[in-house]
């Protein structure tokens, strides 16, 4: 799994790639902490290069959408492929988080000027 | 047919073992998003030996597919302290916590999960999907 950091603004974006498993979800649980550790208002997930997720994948965004509502920060996942968004469907978790189609609408839901 | 794979109980088999398992399930005429959910109901099964029944420490995995025209039956077998994921009662969705999800999935996606128990040590889980229609005669 790749995960690549970047700014657009006061939006924390993390750029996934790969498979998002028991092995890998530490790394990605390890870069959600540290934005949530210092509070990032707004944090924006592409998913789109994300091929597989299992619940690891799922617990850990759970657990930093869980630790950002606390501070008023928002969670905004984008792009999820087929595979993906079907598994927040077993989960039913589809309704709980913020999902954008894209990742520019992902951007614009938080605020970022288009 | 039948394939067997002998694996050590760490979370870097998983990939490795999922492309093996993506690869017989194209093989066998499954549909691409049920082959994705069984390949996810394997992994589960096989994230829960290393959590709960080896608790990290290192052990072996045994997974037998098995394959034919109706169905698929994957059999997961391990040395480790004893875990019963049919005991696990549903949990309530949507969970606002994190983790608890793996034995759902499993649960939702394969039509039977039955668990042999192994005597004093070890665990045997049968995972089972049978086809549908479509996806027979591929």
């Amino acid at each position: 799994m790749k995960i690549r950091s970047a700014n657009q603004g006061d939006i924390q974006t993390l750029e996934l790639s790969g498979e998002l498993d028991y092995h890998s979800s530490p790394e990605l649980r390890e870069k959600l902490t540290e934005l949530t550790a210092k509070q990032a208002p707004k944090i924006l997930v592409d998913l789109g290069g994300v091929e597989y997720m299992d619940s690891s994948g799922i617990a850990t965004f759970v657990e930093a959408f869980q630790k950002a509502k606390r501070y008023q920060g928002r969670l905004v996942l984008a792009a999820l492929t087929t595979t993906v968004r079907g598994v927040f469907e077993i989960a039913k978790l589809d309704s709980i988080f913020e999902i954008a189609p894209t990742v520019a609408e992902g951007a614009e839901r938080l605020g970022a000027k288009v | 047919m039948e394939k067997r794979f002998e694996l050590t109980a760490s979370s870097e088999v998983l990939s490795p073992f999922r492309k093996e398992l993506r690869q017989i399930l194209n093989q066998a005429g499954w549909e691409k998003k049920t082959a994705e959910e069984i390949l996810l109901a394997a992994d589960e099964a096989l994230t829960n030996i290393i959590r709960h029944a080896y608790e990290g420490k290192p052990g072996t995995m045994t997974v037998s597919v098995l394959t034919d025209e109706e169905k698929i039956e994957i059999v997961l077998e391990d040395r480790g302290k004893k875990f019963d994921p049919t005991r696990v009662p549903s949990p309530e969705l949507p969970r606002h916590q994190p983790g608890g999800l793996g034995i759902h999935f499993i649960r939702t996606i394969m039509d039977q999960m039955i668990y042999d128990d192994q005597g004093p040590a070890g665990n045997r889980l049968r995972l089972i999907k049978h086809k549908k229609k479509s996806e027979k005669g591929r």
